[in-house]
């Protein structure tokens, strides 16, 4: 019998914890979704003072059971000159660059694990760790654009196919702007692995100035005070990477009823607003990863933490564990605060024209990210040398 | 030992694996007549060729055959933008993008 | 014997690639065909994963997955293609001469790799390379040793774009064929 080597840990029980760890990110996407469509709801309702979500039970919270109620009894339907596998196939593909790229985030300091009798595992909150990390996820976040393709092709339907080209086109054209801002990200942090580039914002905002290291101790060393026009053009983008307002063309309701998923309803409906939420999830991530410092927390470093709960509950793995959440829930609120930003977005801002939406990406932002990208070169240069 | 060379996966699997790719993008090329898909085909083929690269600078210990990825990959993009905007210029006259009909452009 | 993660890769990830570049040549709606191309991007790019290439995988999602194949699909789609009858050439004597020449090629080929096994296995066979290592290497490899060609492939990269757009214009617009 031949021996199989999965590479996943160095025994069966750290395999066993890793495969676990995977299906866990899977349904921490997942979960965040109710919480997300509750704040949607309820904070488009107090802006547009609309019925029901904010009326219905305590803090609205009876409209999302109605919400699942329907989702889950609407009836099933398809339509009949449609291609039945792609438009079934395509609200899968919908959570699929969602959940793989939410698994290469790091959410937490890593934990090292040991008992008397049981080796050191050690545990990185995170689902892989690829080294390459950025490209991982530029690559796959490009993939969602079949999701789209399939579901306007699938549906024989010419709003969906419509709201499917206009997606893929504005899909394409804002990638470049995205992947040209992270540029000016990867020549000052010098890697692709989002575990280094954390590491590399701990401690206050340190530089080389003229041959001289500044320490500018009343600020952290987030990567916002380096690149804050990389960080705009970033955030402007992963909107329009996620079919939000003000980009939300592909289903602009008054102009395509409702886009690539007119045909869609119930289930599959809702597996395309996981979809959307999961980017808007990984986004809000890679803000906070890129930008703001990670699971960074100001001010302490994570031996500090591990020593502070030792000091309660003594060394060992409690303490280990007490500070990898500390820090996650760290993490965890700046992407809830830029969910916040990104939902309460969609209800204040109007929506671009089709042609204003493409002057914006390739003779706006395009343009300026390149700016960006040969600006930091040149002042990296000049600092370091 | 067949056993043992199947599992055992080196560097001939992924060189046949190539070949068959290639095999595959050649006849594609041939005997379609569809003048996309026959640009499809044509990157099957050079993407057979990528992975070619890629196992002998793996299972060489190489670098030099993934930067020659980075050159095949630059001109497959520029062949499907040229190849795409001649297509769309062929659709315009004919509402049709037949091989066959690139007979009519010379003159 | 022992199957690594590699060896298992391979026999899934090449069953995929093969299984969809079959699909690219044999279905007769070319959006199928474009799709099936995709899948077999995706496929290749995880077998350059699995062979350690890190960066060029990615690249490969990016470039041929993200923005060539999603271009082809979007123009097939643009052109509302419906299922070709004539799809493939015509003439039975042609296809067989087309067969026989295609099937002698990777024959060819295959002997060429089964002859040769013996020296190809010799070789030696890199540890475990961190993506970040690697593509370091690859990026030294880049600008230093083939910079000119590297800077060529972006001068032919701006003539080509700006051929594709005086092409697309001619008569005035995507739309203008009336």
């Amino acid at each position: 019998m031949p021996q199989i080597q999965l590479g996943l840990g160095v025994d069966s029980t750290e395999t066993i914890i890793n495969v676990i760890k995977m299906f866990a990110l899977f349904l921490l996407m997942v979960q965040l979704v109710p919480l997300l469509v509750w704040v949607e709801r309820r904070g488009s309702a107090f802006i547009q003072n609309r019925y029901g979500p904010n009326r219905v039970g305590p803090l609205g919270l009876l409209q999302l059971l109605a919400d699942a109620v329907k989702f889950l009894f609407k009836e099933e339907f398809r339509p009949k000159k449609g291609v039945a596998f792609m438009y079934y196939f395509a609200p899968i593909m919908a959570l699929l660059p969602g959940a793989l790229s939410f698994a290469s985030i790091p959410l937490s300091v890593p934990i090292t694990l040991q008992g008397e009798n049981w080796g050191p595992y050690n545990f990185v909150l995170q689902g892989y760790d690829l080294g390459i990390g950025i490209v991982f996820i530029l690559g796959i976040s490009s993939l969602g654009v079949y999701s789209l393709l399939m579901a306007g092709w699938g549906s024989s339907n010419k709003y969906s196919l419509m709201g499917a080209l206009r997606a893929s086109a504005q899909a394409i054209s804002y990638e470049l702007a995205l992947s040209l801002s992270l540029v000016g990200i990867l020549m000052v942090y010098g890697t692709f692995s989002f575990t280094e580039i954390v590491a590399q914002q701990q401690g206050p905002l340190t530089f080389n100035f003229m041959g001289q290291q500044q320490v500018w101790s009343f600020l952290p060393n987030w990567g916002i005070f380096y690149q804050p026009l990389g960080a705009l053009l970033f955030f402007a983008a992963t909107f329009a990477e996620a079919n939000r307002l003000p980009f939300d063309l592909p289903e602009a309701e008054g102009e395509l009823v409702a886009g690539f998923h007119t045909e869609y309803a119930g289930f599959k409906l809702l597996m395309f607003y996981i979809g959307e939420y999961g980017h808007m999830l990984v986004a809000s991530c890679l803000l906070a990863t890129f930008y703001f410092g990670g699971y960074n927390i100001p001010g302490v470093t994570p031996a500090e933490v591990t020593a502070f709960f030792a000091s309660y509950v003594g060394e060992g793995n409690l303490s280990q564990i007490l500070t990898a959440v500390t820090y996650h829930v760290s993490l965890l609120l700046r992407v809830l605060l830029f969910l916040w930003v990104f939902i309460h977005v969609r209800w204040t801002l109007p929506r671009f024209r089709y042609d204003q939406l493409m002057d914006l990406g390739w003779k706006t932002m395009l343009p300026w990210a390149l700016f960006n990208a040969c600006a930091t070169a040149v002042i990296l240069w000049l600092f370091q040398s | 030992m067949p056993m043992n060379s199947l599992i055992d996966v080196g560097l001939s699997h992924y060189l046949a694996l190539s070949a068959a790719l290639f095999a595959i993008g050649m006849l594609g090329v041939l005997m379609r007549r569809n003048v996309i898909v026959m640009m499809m085909s044509i990157e099957l083929m050079l993407n057979a060729v990528n992975l070619t690269f890629i196992a002998f600078s793996r299972f060489r210990d190489n670098m030099d055959g993934q930067a020659m990825v980075f050159f095949v990959m630059t001109i497959a993009a520029a062949e499907a933008a040229v190849g795409l905007a001649l297509a769309v210029t062929i659709f315009k006259r004919f509402r049709e993008v037949n091989i066959r009909y690139f007979e009519h452009l010379k003159g | 014997m022992t199957l690594t993660a590699q060896d298992l890769l391979f026999y899934i990830l090449g069953g995929l690639s093969l299984a969809s570049a079959l699909g690219v040549l044999l279905m007769t709606n070319p959006i199928y065909s474009a799709l099936c191309l995709a899948l077999t991007m995706v496929s290749l790019a995880g077998l350059y994963a699995s062979m350690q290439a890190w960066f060029v995988a990615g690249v490969q999602l990016i470039v041929y997955a993200g923005a060539v194949m999603v271009l082809f699909v979007m123009v097939l789609m643009l052109f509302d293609l419906k299922s070709e009858i004539k799809a493939f050439s015509r003439g039975a004597v042609a296809g067989f001469m087309k067969l026989v020449a295609v099937g002698l090629m990777t024959g060819a080929f295959l002997a060429a790799i089964y002859n040769s096994a013996d020296t190809l296995l010799g070789t030696s066979l890199a540890a475990h390379v961190d993506g970040t290592v690697s593509t370091k290497a690859l990026a030294q490899l880049l600008f230093g040793k083939y910079v000119f060609a590297f800077e060529a492939m972006g001068v032919l990269l701006l003539i080509i774009a700006i051929g594709a757009v005086a092409l697309s214009r001619i008569e005035g617009g995507t739309h203008a064929d009336e």
